[in-house]
């Protein structure tokens, strides 16, 4: 091997599953939500795949697809099949799994994320296809396996759920980029509502295929990583795997291709014990090509949002909002709803970004709901906001109002809840508490007068004395300003 | 006459005119089954109770003047792929146990709500797989016209049981043949409805797209008024395309005059047993006396190539719906073994027969990626041009008149020991099948002069011209004349 220092450069592609949000399932007429209830109670003769049975496709599964599809750049297509996938498994009612496979509702999409080094990357999307969840196994051996287990337990509850399969090409060079390429993802189907796509639960899975390139030449084989439940899981993964087939091929080694399991706890990729089923396709025959009608595309289009990242750019690019703000602002749609419609009503966008960022997803956390069901509409948090740009409200005061009005107080009752007479303090007024305020504290403004207040500290005492005196609704800087004149005419 | 030897119409009549009640003539057929089942052996389970139950249902409905529906008290049988909610369902095989399914059929739930009375499941094919009823796991059904002989299959039982007078009717499932074949065999009618025109819902699946459930009767007009209940729309089944077609069963008036029938030209130097080579003539014959035009239609492709693709598309669906037989959830199971693969080898070795094996391990080959394409794709391509054909060779023929076997019923034993003089026998009726037309296979008034066996032929037309089928047959019947009951060995 030459002195030349060798280059890997990772090969990644990603395979995500999604839950996509429906009521029932994809092929039966089942709950999909079973969160918190028994084992087996979400089942019938078809998600059970009972003799007889047979499937019928729930059309809410076809237009989430065809949305999330959309929401990827994607183009849908019409006809497409669906296929049986076979192979043997507990939890696989049927003994084999009804999916769409290589003949995908929506096929050819991109995301457009930033490289390691900052520069502009698309991501192309293979396909996202549409196929039904297993059931979920439970082992009585320790470590949670099949193997060894001396007694094993299935809950169909999850069997017949609607997935979505997205499947990138291999655009992907870093950890890094896997992640913003699934953050960006994530925050787009659950933008256009075809999941909620709640890691917690399960309703976003990870597989990363990770190869590497030499520079002198060689390839390594495809590996897939399989078991990642969460981003911090995928990036951690693929940091391992990057850095395992690096090692092995600097040591002169073959990467094998095979399926490696990521162990979340101990933080390693393990080759897979069981050996890989034997997959098989056939047509599935009870079910029709499905069809999409062109108008069907069309309509969806027309009603999707604007896309968060997209949006978050023009927050940053037209508000003057940061990156990092305007990301938070357009995670979810609600929020990016409330944040607007507080802007339309005049408010200064810095300004109601920043009180929607803290207070508003603050008590969002808080109390469970979400930015629609804030008892402060977006119209009266802008009205506050304009008071505060007035100088009629200071922010600590504004904040005290902001919790009054949570509690389902107009703004009006909450400032006199708070003792806030709107419009401040009359010039008079004002100059009347300074003036009192100076004669109290001589020395201070004796301080001040022998250029002592180097760092404005003082000035800021007698400030924060007066503004004390009005409940706040004193305008700081014209009570700096009062301050100033009373010192410099005396 | 006994009761048991009324046909649909006038059991139904007799019952709604109080002539006699649903309890005697339940009574009457469970008594000729009891008398005849010692040689026959029919029936897998009898299903007295729930009959009687239901028999005396109906005429407490009846007393309290309620219309209880076109089949009120008229017994039937089922074969024992039909699922029927609580009463075991075993489909033939020793693998699904005492399994009683959670839920019926629809077409059982369709007669049972049109008053028909279930008195018991009928014995067949080891999940519908053969043409004798030899591989069942329940034993061999006997012929009721010559003992030694097969009723053929797979809805041996469901023919054998009509032919021997224990039901006025029963239903039976035809992937290949299984209904026209044992109604030749058994001198009575059967119907293989168009693919689409009765819900597969609660048929326990061979070939999921050749499947289809039909009745078997001893003449037309009953056949024609079981259709008009069976012929629905089920959105539970995603291939049941019948829309409002099942009033194609209204009126059968058995007016021939310038129909055109054909006769198949690639079929015309194949050997056939002397008896239905004379059966053929007199069929003819009276198709002539009738006013029908005899012509002669092409089907190349059919002739060459049907028989082959048909095997490689029933094994490739049939090892798909048989895989979820592992033991998990229901069915024959193992108390105990060393692990989850040795339980579904166990369950699978011992559950199944060797006729369900060699079709599973030829469904499994056949779809093997490196195969699929040369064998499950190629028979998928080919099965779309026979469909063409039947469709162009029906331009010039209002429906085709042919054999449904080359021979007469085998004796038991027979058959079984050559498995591809089996295969070779199914060229009538296979491909009617795989372009999912509808065959009324009828009884010809006459008997083999050798053996004394009743003797068959078919009737197939384009797709939907089921009642037109009926129509000729009815013309044919009055000619013919009508099945009568079966020694069946007493």
């Amino acid at each position: 091997m030459s002195e030349k220092e060798l280059i890997f450069t990772p090969v990644i592609g990603i395979e995500i599953h999604i839950q996509l949000r429906t009521k029932s399932k994809i092929f039966c007429t089942c709950s999909a939500d079973y969160t918190n209830d028994e084992p087996n109670t979400h089942i019938c003769p078809v998600c059970m795949g009972l003799p007889g049975s047979l499937p019928v496709l729930n059309r809410a599964v076809v237009e989430q697809g065809m949305i999330a599809g959309l929401a990827l750049n994607c183009s849908i297509v019409s006809p497409t099949l669906f296929f049986r996938k076979s192979y043997y498994y507990p939890d696989l009612p049927k003994g084999f799994q009804i999916t769409q496979s290589d003949l995908p509702i929506a096929a050819s999409g991109w995301l457009d994320i930033k490289d390691d080094a900052g520069a502009p990357k698309r991501i192309r999307i293979n396909r996202l296809h549409l196929e039904e969840d297993v059931g979920k196994l439970h082992h009585s051996a320790s470590d949670g396996r099949l193997e060894g287990a001396e007694t094993s337990w299935v809950d169909y509850n999850r069997s017949g759920l609607p997935l979505a399969e997205i499947v990138s090409e291999p655009d992907i060079s870093s950890a890094r980029e896997a992640v913003e390429y699934v953050t960006m993802l994530r925050r787009r189907v659950r933008y256009v509502g075809a999941s909620d796509v709640d890691l917690e639960k399960g309703m976003m899975r990870f597989d990363a295929n990770v190869s590497m390139k030499c520079s002198d030449g060689r390839w390594g084989r495809k590996v897939e990583v399989k078991n990642m439940n969460s981003f911090r899981a995928l990036e951690r993964a693929i940091d391992f795997e990057i850095k395992r087939q690096i090692k092995v091929l600097k040591d002169g080694g073959e990467v094998l291709q095979e399926t490696r399991h990521w162990n979340d706890a101990r933080e390693v990729t393990r080759a897979s014990r069981v050996k890989e089923f034997y997959r098989k396709f056939i047509v599935e025959p009870d079910l029709p090509p499905m069809i999409v009608a062109p108008d069907e595309v069309e309509r969806a289009r027309a009603t999707l949002p604007e896309m968060p990242d997209r949006k978050a750019a023009r927050y940053a690019r037209e508000l003057g909002l940061t990156e990092v703000d305007a990301a938070v602002l357009t995670d979810s749609p609600d929020v990016a709803n409330y944040f607007e419609a507080c802007v339309a009503r005049g408010a200064n966008p810095v300004r109601a970004g920043n009180w929607t960022r803290t207070e508003v997803l603050r008590v969002m956390g808080e109390r469970r709901i979400d930015a629609t069901e804030l008892p402060v509409k977006p119209e009266a948090l802008a009205e506050l906001i304009r008071l505060i740009d007035d100088g009629k409200l200071s922010t600590t005061l504004a904040k005290s109002v902001f919790d009054s009005m949570l509690e389902g107080l107009s703004i009006e009752e909450a400032m006199k809840k708070g003792g806030v007479a709107e419009g401040g303090v009359g010039e008079g007024a004002l100059a009347k508490l300074v003036a009192g305020t100076l004669a109290a504290n001589p020395d201070v403004v004796d301080e001040i007068k022998a250029g002592k207040d180097v760092k404005g500290k003082k000035i800021k005492f007698l400030q924060g004395l007066i503004m004390r005196e009005t409940k706040g609704q004193a305008r700081p800087d014209e009570v700096t300003a009062a301050i100033e004149a009373a010192l410099n005419s005396k | 006459m006994r009761l048991h030897e009324s046909g649909v119409r006038e059991i139904a009549a007799g019952i709604r005119a109080k002539k006699f009640s649903a309890l005697e003539v339940f009574e009457d057929c469970l008594a000729r089954t009891t008398a005849c089942e010692g040689k026959i052996s029919a029936l897998i389970t009898t299903a007295a109770d729930e009959g009687r139950q239901q028999a005396r249902r109906i005429d407490e409905r009846l007393a309290g003047g309620e219309n209880p529906g076109p089949l009120a008290g008229v017994p039937v049988m089922l074969k024992d792929n039909i699922c029927t909610r609580g009463v075991r369902t075993t489909a033939g095989s020793r693998i699904l146990g005492d399994w009683a399914p959670p839920y019926d059929a629809t077409v059982w739930a369709l007669l049972r709500e049109a008053g028909a009375v279930l008195l018991g499941k009928t014995n067949m094919d080891e999940f519908a797989m053969g043409n004798t009823c030899g591989t069942s796991a329940f034993g061999p059904t006997a012929n009721p016209w010559d003992v030694t002989r097969v009723p053929g299959g797979s809805s041996g039982g469901s023919a054998a049981a009509v032919a021997a007078g224990y039901v006025p009717f029963a239903l039976g499932s035809d992937t290949g043949g299984s209904i026209r074949q044992p109604a030749s065999y058994c001198g009575i009618c059967g119907l293989k409805p168009t693919y689409g025109m009765v819900s597969r819902y609660g048929l326990i699946a061979y070939g999921s797209s050749l499947d289809q459930i039909g009745p078997f009767t001893r003449n037309v007009e009953d056949l024609a008024l079981v259709m008009r209940i069976l012929a629905r729309q089920d959105s539970k089944d995603s291939t049941s395309t019948c829309g409002t077609r099942g009033e194609c069963f209204s009126e059968l008036r058995g007016d021939i005059k310038g129909k055109r029938v054909a006769l198949v030209r690639d079929f015309r130097d194949f050997t056939l047993d002397p008896g239905i080579a004379e059966a053929m003539k007199r069929t003819i014959a009276a198709l002539e006396s009738a006013g029908a035009e005899m012509v002669e239609v092409s089907l190349p492709t059919v002739g060459r190539y049907a028989v082959a693709c048909y095997y490689a598309i029933a094994a490739s669906e049939a090892h798909t719906n048989l895989a979820r037989f592992d033991g998990v959830r229901y069915g024959y199971t193992v108390s105990s073994s060393a692990g989850l693969k040795d339980m579904f080898q166990e369950v699978r070795s011992h559950g199944f027969g060797a006729e369900v094996k060699s079709r599973i391990i030829a469904g499994t080959c056949l779809t093997e990626p490196v195969r699929s394409e040369q064998y499950y794709v190629a028979a998928t391509r080919v099965r779309s041009l026979i469909a063409k054909e039947f469709a162009e060779a029906f331009e010039n023929a209002d429906c085709i008149l042919q054999p449904v076997t080359p021979s007469l019923a085998p004796e038991i034993g027979e058959v079984d020991d050559d498995a591809m003089k089996g295969y070779e026998s199914d060229l009538y009726t296979l491909p009617i099948n795989m372009a999912g037309l509808p065959g009324y296979s009828f009884f010809t008034g006459g008997y083999d002069a050798e053996s004394g066996l009743p003797v068959g032929l078919q009737l197939v037309g384009p797709r939907w011209s089921d009642g037109e089928l009926l129509n000729t047959g009815l013309a044919l019947e009055k000619i013919l004349g009508a099945p009568v009951i079966a020694k069946a060995g007493i």
